[in-house]
Parts: structure tokens; sequence; C-alpha cells
């Protein structure tokens, strides 16, 4: 089956991304979107916008008849669901594929297998990968779940992580590290889990400690190959969410490479998976590595792997639904990249998420980097989605030159209007863990335990406030657009300033 | 000119000396360095060196300081859970409140030791940001 018209059932900087892939391989797209998304840059990029009826996420990039009634209205021939939504919803894989449209991803019988982390598990430690210990709590009634979780506890032992069985993004989580946190941390766990995925279904497992998140990107095709494009290192978190990602990781040794590669291949073939897709793996200290979960979808931090192995991923997910052969070479690495992700998030205050306008968005230029963004200077920041605002990434020939780079890159990033993660992560650039490439997953929690906050000098802070007064002074804040005509000289500076979109 | 910011004690007085130079497109030059400035409500956003500050115009001889005996919700959400009771003593840090947004739980802890003497909002109220949650008074 070929494809010509694909549907992207996604908002923002991921719809951004596959709809320009789209136009790249000369597919019509079409976008959805919900009311307070009209105007943002992915609705421009398509070939056709949908409004989508509705006020909540549920009805709008949640509602699958909906979305599939605007397949149907607009004649897509395939769906491509992003990552979030209902990307990893094995139930509207199969309604697509029941509507005679080619879903981009794998079955819907290999996301239900990976989805629920217990079938995953077992399915991983029969096809020869090892697992991590841990148990998954079936009891779906508070009081017994709560009584459940505590006698799994024994036998996984401390510390542990409680993680909601259908989730993903950090959202219910709680790492748990003595006996007397458990029933609260549960408790939430539950809660969380329940409000963002309909399923209080918790997963008890234990915490490695000192350990490397490593994970893998895997694509199959339906002639029988199925690769991996090497890994990709994750490790810098903060609240189980992932800021800090880069490929190569650090201090992979070639063998590591090679034993995780063969591991993620075999996961995939395990489930006849078909498309990209991520196996994700803790490791160890002395080297030993375990499965964690797979991604049944294109994931966040793809573009570094994008950068180093020279694959485009999206274009292989398209080429790969459309029933053709994927297109990649042998595998072969080239220098080092790196992804930061910019959040609308208040470091200093337990990284809570921020909202404003952005009354100014200028990101970085020069070789090398590249934005992946699903916004634009004039754009309010509001509480209704996650607070990711852009993915910056940058390659060099190696390493450390990478990193000169996106601390030069970090600097240039000027975001007003709305508060952001940027100066955390160009300090975050600085430490010595990073520096050295051995950060794990408690690096952030273990630089900053009592919290961050930005090292400003007195001098800069005076230098500030002198801006700001002479910004008041000379009226700079009240200028609208309308001035222009009468100015000389290039563009206005107030244009600029007070710059909306539709 | 004297501008009275938020959170300082005394007005920033500017000369015309020291003022930063405008660039033509809008940016500022202090100390060899371009700032950005954006002003949005009454704050004055600052870009300079890297570094990204805020700056809340207020009335000239205005309370200066931050009022923190109130509680106020960081941003729009829905009220989860209230920990506490009106009247009940509490500790510096203790948790008081679980708020909603964007899909995660955050708490609201005590920033100070005393004594609850309200509550405006119960489990499942939506809040705005800025809409005080509860009132703690001081232990003496």
């Amino acid at each position: 089956m070929t494809i010509s018209k694909v549907l992207i059932a996604n908002r923002g900087e991921i719809a951004c991304r596959i709809l320009r892939a789209c136009r790249e391989a000369g597919l019509a797209t079409v976008a959805i979107y919900a009311k307070n998304d009209t105007g943002t840059i992915f609705t421009e990029l398509a070939d056709e916008s949908f409004l989508l009826e509705g006020d909540s996420i549920a009805s709008t990039y949640l509602d699958q008849s909906q979305i599939l009634e605007i397949a149907r209205i607009s004649g897509a021939d395939a769906i491509h669901p992003g990552f979030g939504f209902l990307s990893e919803r094995a139930d509207f894989a199969q309604a697509v594929i029941d509507a005679g449209i080619q879903w981009v991803g794998p079955s819907p019988e290999a996301i239900s297998k990976m989805g629920d982390k217990m079938t995953a598990r077992i399915t991983m430690r029969d096809a020869g990968v090892p697992v991590i210990p841990g148990e998954e709590i079936e009891e779906t009634e508070e009081q017994a779940a709560l009584l459940a979780i505590q006698q799994a506890s024994h036998r996984v032992g401390y510390p542990l992580l409680l993680k909601a069985s259908s989730g993903g993004g950090g959202k219910g989580m709680r790492s748990v590290d003595d006996p007397s946190q458990l029933e609260s941390a549960a408790i939430g766990a539950r809660r969380e889990a329940i409000a963002a995925f309909g399923d209080g279904r918790v997963y008890v497992e234990r915490l490695l400690t000192g350990s490397k998140h490593v994970e893998i990107q895997v694509l199959a095709d339906r002639h029988g190959r199925t690769i991996h494009l090497a890994e990709r290192e994750c490790s810098v978190q903060r609240r189980h969410q992932k800021v800090f990602e880069e490929a190569p990781c650090a201090t992979i040794t070639p063998e590591i490479r090679e034993a995780m590669g063969q591991a993620a291949v075999a996961a995939a073939q395990a489930v006849n998976y078909e498309g990209a897709g991520t196996v994700e793996f803790l490791l160890a200290p002395n080297g030993e590595f375990f499965f964690l979960e797979m991604n049944t979808r294109i994931q966040v931090e793809h573009p570094v792997t994008e950068m180093v192995t020279g694959v485009d991923i999206v274009r292989e997910q398209l080429r790969i639904a459309a029933g053709e052969p994927m297109s990649c070479p042998e595998l072969s690495i080239r220098g080092h990249a790196i992804e930061v992700r910019l959040y609308a998030e208040d470091a200093q205050n337990n990284f809570l998420p921020a909202i404003g306008p952005l009354s100014i968005f200028k990101a970085p230029e020069g070789p090398g980097i590249r934005l992946d963004t699903g916004v634009r200077q004039g754009d309010e920041v509001t509480p209704n989605y996650d607070p990711m605002l852009a993915k910056l990434i940058v390659w060099a020939p190696n390493r450390t030159e990478a990193l000169e780079k996106m601390r030069r890159a970090l600097d240039e990033f000027v975001v007003l209007g709305c508060t952001t993660n940027i100066r955390f992560l160009r300090e975050l650039c600085d430490q010595q863990e990073v520096i050295d490439g051995s950060t794990d997953t408690t690096t952030i929690d273990r630089i900053w335990p009592n919290g961050w906050n930005p090292s400003v000098t007195e001098q800069q802070k005076q230098s500030a406030l002198v801006v700001a007064a002479t910004a008041e002074s000379l009226g700079l804040g009240k200028v609208k657009l309308q001035v222009s005509a009468e100015q000389n000289g290039p563009v206005s500076p107030f244009q600029i300033i007070s710059r909306r979109f539709p | 000119m004297k501008y009275q910011f938020k959170g300082h004690d005394e007005p920033f007085s500017l000369s015309k000396e020291d003022m930063a130079e405008l660039l033509t497109d809008g940016r500022l030059l202090v100390n060899n360095k371009i700032a950005h400035a954006s002003k949005v409500g009454d704050t004055w956003w600052i870009h300079y060196d890297g570094h990204t500050f805020q700056f809340e115009l207020v009335e000239p001889g205005s309370s200066a300081t931050d009022d923190d005996s109130n509680l106020s919700a960081p941003m729009p959400g829905k009220v989860l859970e209230v920990q506490v009771e009106v009247g009940q003593m509490v500790d510096e840090g203790q948790t008081l409140m679980i708020l909603e947004a964007m899909k995660m739980e955050h708490k609201i802890i005590a920033s100070k030791a005393g004594k609850i003497t309200s509550i405006n909002f119960q489990a499942g109220d939506q809040v705005e940001q800025g809409n005080e949650l509860l009132e703690i008074e001081e232990d003496e």
C-alpha cells in the first residue's frame, strides 16, 4: 500500500517535525488542532487544517472518532500519531487500520505487548533480554492495591520506584527510599496515573542507583530488515523527565553497544516490530544492562541519533509505512550530538511549570545548530499542554566541542515574557559530571540537593537594573505597532517588541 | 529618574550618564554587552549576559517587600487535596495542599511555622494563578 496524504494526530513541535518530513517526501498533509492552538505554527505547515470540536484534551487530541472522521472527510490515507496523545494506544491503531487507513507505527499487537509493562517484561525475558527485579500490581481497588504494593515492596527491595503501568513522561512516578514513605507515594502515584492515563495500576521496581539511562533506536521494515541506530544517553533527568540527551553515550564501549544493540533488535523481533521504536535500558556501572521499556513510537530525543547517524528517522517511518524498504546504509557514527529540552518552567522553584506570553523568542543560530519547536515569538504559553517549548540540538566533531557549542547556543537563546529553564541548562553544561560524561539518573538531585539557583553576580544584576530603568525611562514598554510609519531607518525595533501573530 | 522595583528596599535611581545605549533594533547596550528588554504588564523582562531577570515596577513608596504570609497558587490548576484545617498549627515545610496543573501534582508547602487562619479552596476547586489558597499566622 502506498500512501499519499498523511494526517498528523498531534500538535506543536512534533507535528511540525512530521509535517515538514511529509512535505519533503512529497506527501500531502492534514493537521488537526484544538481551538486554543489556533494560529500556531503547525496549523500553517499543513496543506489542510481541521479544527477539533471540544474543550478538553479528551474531547480533542484524544477523541478517536472525531479524528477518524476528519481523516475520512479529508481523504487521508495514513495517520502519524507523533508521541504522547494516541501514539501508544493499540485500540486507536486498530481503529485506524479498520478504517482502511495506514497506521504509521507498529501493529496494535506490538503496541499492547510493549505498552503493558508486565507483558513487555515477560516477552523480553523470554527473548533473552535482561530485566530489572520488579512486580506488576494488578489490583485496581485502592485498599487492595496499597496492600499489594506493600507486599511487593518486600520482595523487590529498597530503594524502589513506583510507576504507572500505562505511563510515561514522569507522570504517576515516585521513588521511595524507605518503607515509611511508601503509602503516601503509592497514593500519589495512583492518583496521578488515574488522572493522566485513566488507569491506576502501578508497577513496583527496584531502583538501580548510579546507573545510566541508555536507549537504543531501532527500525524495522516489512522486507525482513530490523536494525539498530546505536544508543542515546538520557541520564540527566528532573522529576523523572529527561532534559539533556546525547549520542553517542560518552562512556559506552563498542562491546556494550553491540550487545545492547543486539538485545534491542531481539526485543523488536520478539513482537514482529515495524517502524521506529526505542528500547530503553539501565546501564549499571559494572557494564550490566537491564531492559526498562520499549517506546513504540517516535521519541522526543530522536534528533541526536539523526545528527550522528545521518538517518532521517521520520522519513524512514513514512517509507516503512508505505511498504518500501528502509533506506539506511550500514551503521556509522559521526561526531557527537547533544539535545536539551527547553521547558516553560521555574527551575528555581522545583521546576514548576510556567505560563506567559513569549514576548521575545530569539533562538541561536550558526553551523551545527538545530531547533525543533512549535512556538514562535508572540505565542502564549498556557497550562493546557506539556510545557516543552523547544528542543535545541547541536552537532560537533567531538563531545567537547559539542558541549562548547551548546554553551554558546544557550547564551544566545533569549526568551522573555515566560520563565524558562534556559539558564539551568546552561549551568548544567558547566557541571563536572556533564563535562566528564559520568552522569547518571540521579545527577541533578545530587548536584543540587536543595534546588538550583542561578550563579548570578551583583554586577550582572545591577547592569540588568540599568537596562530596565533605561527601557522604562525611554518608554520602550509603551510603544505599539503603529509608530513604524513615521520612523526612519530600517526595521522598527518596536514592531519586533510587540509583534503579534494572528 | 527613580524607579521602585518590587523586592528592592530603595528606589533605583538612574542618572543620564549611567543610562544604557539604545540600539537601532530596540536592544540596549550596557557595559559593552547587548541586552534585550520586554515589558509584560508592569514587569520588565531583561536578558543580559546569559541571564534573564524580572523587575516588577511598583508605585513609589508602596510596600517594597513580598508579603509571604499568604500562600498563593503558582499557576492555574485544580485543588486535589487539602491536608490541613483552620486553626491547625503547622511546621515550616509541611505540605498544606496538593494542586494539579499541567497533569502534574504540586505540593503547597508552609513557608513558615504558624497557625492556619483561613482556607480559601476545597478539593476539586479550580484555582487561578495568584489566588490566595490559605493563610498562616506566624507563631509568636
